[in-house]
């Protein structure tokens, strides 16, 4: 820290995607031997302003200059590398057929005329572990190594391409305590040759070990950058929220009924631990959290869409035995999942056939033949109901769009009498009267007496709209709470809640 | 006048992958008239017979293959079982067993190979072409060791009521075996378009995930179309028995890869979720078409394999050519919204 010159320094950048400003004004800086914390709620700018660093993005308009070079015009993906920008990004990017040296060189590898000079990469590639203190063997095939390894080979790779400034992006997601304390160990590492890491994550407590300076972000602004020894946990928290709610929702009042369907020690894989909830008839449960805390998991695991480890799940009182999505819907349980393209929708076939799809059952004879007029009947019910926009009943679901599409996911689901209604993210990418629509939707289903559950990483949405909000953090329910209690900072507070796994040594 | 052909013209015009069948359509109007121009024969009533008879065993694997690729997957042991089917349904005939017994023991055999596809594929979850491409190679094993390495002798008089009923009967004046074809065609086409059944097949096609989210059970779905698949290729089997009197080991050679052309050219997608039947209709003619019309202008075998290749290739790279254009029309639209 005693090198006093920025090396990143980022100032009014603007960047706005259809319908969104996803950065407004912001700046950013960054010191050569720097740890920078960049921290944000979900959407509130922080991927946006790394992939515009890291040339992923083009800016709007703002300056940028990077090791006191100004940046003219656009900066591609290629040239951000060349000057010492690399990112690693929370899903790795390496060829697990190859071999360690291999991943490192990939891109750049080194010739002696048209052949692979093996021995000198080799050489180099060793050199450049050490340099790291990673004790791994070069010629092991990434494949084979473990993803906290995976995630130090890629950290080399930056480092052999002359990385001066590292983006991590959640880089302890997925690793054990030893683990992290290894990465650390890293990190201290680089930071003593000079290089500025930019370190994006959700885990506040970690930040006390690493960290030297918090910017933190809302909603595509700037807000504020200090030291992080002058801030205290509550104060990063209530400057990551502290937005005020401008949005109306339509609540209705709810006339909460009997306990409908409960869940109980739900375990399935290692995003859904222990999960225990009750729903009740005609009440709408929001499921806060933040990326990755498990939510979808946990529902897809209710619906059967991917195996259980244990957990009994209770409709009306009674037992239910779910293995398949068909078990599910058979006793009125449905998902309107939160992926349209990959889960949601056959995108080649017509709206129609979309939305007859998972309801044969009812519009077939004995025979299994489809009964047309019926069908017809439930299609056009549907669109009218939810006010879905299409040249015609036959055009193929692709050619909607993003808004119309999410409203025939969610529309499938309701020709059929259900108990239990589940939606993840059922207002991800769609504009403002899309959203009242599905909320309006959502009413609906309450008012004639369904549990309503619905996963949203929205806070206002949660706030505004849930008659009970549970919080979910690394897999597990850190808490519940009612709408009169509920605020941004609680709910926030406790999707940061995480096991602890990283044991402070330093006193 | 107009006004009345207007609205069933509309709604045909909406149905999906409508283009492909169309032209492929013209274009076998254009070469059925070529050939006619070329050699009058072509269009005697006689001729006409036989090449529909040509035509029926193509459209019948035309269909197994359309139902499997619909789902998103390929059928490879189309060929083999129909090798099977006619050295078992053979052998039994001459061992002395009654034909019929013989054809159902024949139809249970070969429906154990669409099972064990349909169960490789949907529950150990194989890649299609491996699983197909072994239980390929093990049907034709069976249909060799059927009669120990040998094709078998006749099958005897006592099987002349079975070959009237699949090849030489004629019922309305049309060859049975076209009548065998068709009939299977109507009612495989019924289930594609109007059942529970048909409906999952092409939803698991165009988006595995999201059917199976949607209640649809990929096992019993995707078994269902390797069943059809190995029923019309018993049935082709036994064709091929009636019409040669005995069983050859070689039966029914590269019959998988006909399958594929004939749907392809009838615009079913090889990537799933889409294709009819009727398409598959067309594409089995044109196929029927080129060999018989190739034949009469005295062009080799060499060549017609060349032509029909060829055929293959445009009908395929139209497709692709016209869906290209229309995604990046598509595209284009979306990025100025």
């Amino acid at each position: 820290m005693e090198d006093e010159a920025y090396i990143v320094e980022m100032e009014h950048i603007v960047k706005t995607f259809p319908g969104v400003r996803a950065l407004d004004d912001v700046q950013f800086h960054l010191k050569a031997g720097q740890v920078m914390a960049l921290l944000g709620e979900n959407g509130a700018g922080k991927s946006t302003l790394a992939k515009i660093l890291s040339g992923v993005y083009t800016r709007d308009s703002g300056t940028m200059r990077l090791f006191g070079k100004t940046i003219e015009g656009d900066l591609s993906p290629k040239q951000a590398q060349e000057m010492g920008v690399s990112i690693i990004h929370q899903e790795l990017n390496m060829c697990s057929h190859l071999t360690v040296c291999q991943n490192i060189f990939l891109g750049h590898e080194k010739t002696k005329g048209s052949l692979l000079d093996n021995r000198s990469m080799r050489k180099q590639a060793q050199e450049v572990l050490s340099s790291l203190e990673i004790d791994l063997d070069p010629d092991i095939q990434v494949g084979d190594l473990a993803v906290s390894k995976q995630q130090m080979v890629e950290i080399a790779k930056a480092l052999q391409s002359n990385a001066k400034v590292l983006i991590m992006d959640e880089p302890t997601s997925a690793l054990t305590s030893v683990e992290i304390e290894q990465l650390f160990h890293l990190i201290r590492g680089l930071q003593s040759k000079g290089v500025g890491i930019i370190y994006i994550s959700h885990r506040l407590e970690e930040l006390q070990h690493i960290v030297d300076v918090v910017t933190i972000m809302r909603d595509g602004k700037y807000i504020l950058e200090k030291p992080f020894k002058e801030l205290s946990m509550n104060q990063i928290i209530s400057n990551m929220v502290g937005r005020e709610i401008k949005e109306k929702f339509p609540r209705i009042p709810s006339h909460r009924g009997k306990k409908v369907f409960s869940v109980q020690d739900l375990c399935a894989g290692p995003l859904v631990k222990h999960i225990h909830f009750d729903v009740y008839a005609g009440e709408i449960l929001g499921v806060a959290g933040l990326m990755g805390a498990g939510r979808t998991e946990m529902t897809r695991a209710i619906f059967g869409a991917d195996p259980k480890e244990k957990g009994r799940i209770i409709l009306d009182g009674k037992e239910i035995a779910i293995s398949c999505p068909e078990d599910a819907i058979r006793h009125g349980l449905v998902l309107a999942p939160e992926d349209r393209k990959k889960d949601g929708l056959c995108v080649k076939l017509s709206v129609r056939e979309n939305i007859a799809l998972p309801n044969l059952d009812l519009l077939c004879s004995k025979a299994g033949i489809v009964n047309r007029k019926k069908e017809t009947e439930m299609v056009e019910k549907a669109i009218k109901d939810l006010k879905i926009k299409l040249s015609s009943t036959e055009a193929n679901a692709s050619s909607l769009s993003g808004g119309n599409q999410q409203k025939v996911v969610v529309g499938k689901w309701l020709a059929r009498n259900s108990k239990v209604v589940i939606f993840d993210e059922p207002t991800r990418g769609i504009d403002v009267a899309a959203k009242v629509e599905i909320y309006q939707l959502m009413n609906q289903l309450k008012e004639s007496g369904i549990a309503v559950m619905f996963i949203s990483s929205e806070m206002p949405e949660i706030l505004g709209f849930s008659d009970r909000i549970m919080v979910m953090c690394d897999g597990r329910i850190t808490g519940e709470l009612t709408r009169e209690e509920a605020t941004q900072e609680k709910i926030l507070e406790l999707a940061t809640q995480f096991e602890n796994k990283f044991e402070t040594q330093v006193g | 006048m107009v006004l009345f052909i207007e609205k069933p013209f509309k709604r045909l015009m909406r149905i999906r992958g409508i283009g492909q069948v169309l032209t492929v359509t013209a274009g076998l109007v254009v070469l059925s008239i070529i050939f006619g121009i070329m050699n009058p024969i072509f269009f005697s009533s006689r001729n006409v017979a036989n090449l529909l008879r040509q035509i029926a065993p193509i459209l019948l694997i035309g269909i197994g293959q359309s139902y499997v690729l619909i789902t998103g997957n390929i059928d490879l042991s189309i060929g083999s079982v129909v090798g099977m089917s006619t050295m078992i349904s053979a052998t039994l005939m001459t061992k002395g067993i009654n034909p019929w017994v013989s054809v159902l023991i024949t139809i249970i055999a070969c429906l154990g190979v669409g099972l064990s596809n349909g169960l490789l594929v949907s529950f150990a979850k194989l890649p299609p072409f491996i699983a197909t491409l072994g239980t390929m190679t093990i049907a034709r094993g069976i249909a060799q060791i059927a009669n120990n390495n040998y094709n078998t002798d006749s099958i005897g008089e006592a099987a002349q009521g079975l070959r009237d009923f699949f090849y030489y009967g004629k019922t309305f004046g049309l060859y049975n075996t076209i009548w065998i074809a068709l009939v299977l065609w109507a009612i495989f086409n019924f289930i594609l378009t109007r059942t529970k059944t048909g409906r999952h097949i092409y939803a698991i096609g165009s988006n595995a995930e999201a059917a199976r989210l949607s209640g649809v059970n990929l096992v019993s779905t995707t078994t269902k179309a390797y069943l059809v698949s190995a029923f019309v290729s018993c049935v082709v089997g036994l064709i091929t028995t009636a019409t040669s009197g005995m069983g050859t080991m070689d039966a029914g050679n590269s019959y998988e890869l006909y399958a594929v052309a004939a749907s392809v050219i009838g615009g079913v997608s090889t990537l799933g979720g889409q294709g009819m039947l009727f398409g598959t209709i067309i594409g089995a003619s044109i196929w029927g078409v080129l060999q018989n019309g190739l034949q009469f202008a005295g062009a080799p075998v060499a060549i017609r394999n060349i032509v029909i290749g060829i055929i293959v290739v445009i009908s395929v790279l139209l497709d692709v050519i016209v869906r290209s254009g229309r995604g990046a029309r598509k595209k284009r639209i979306e990025s100025t919204t």
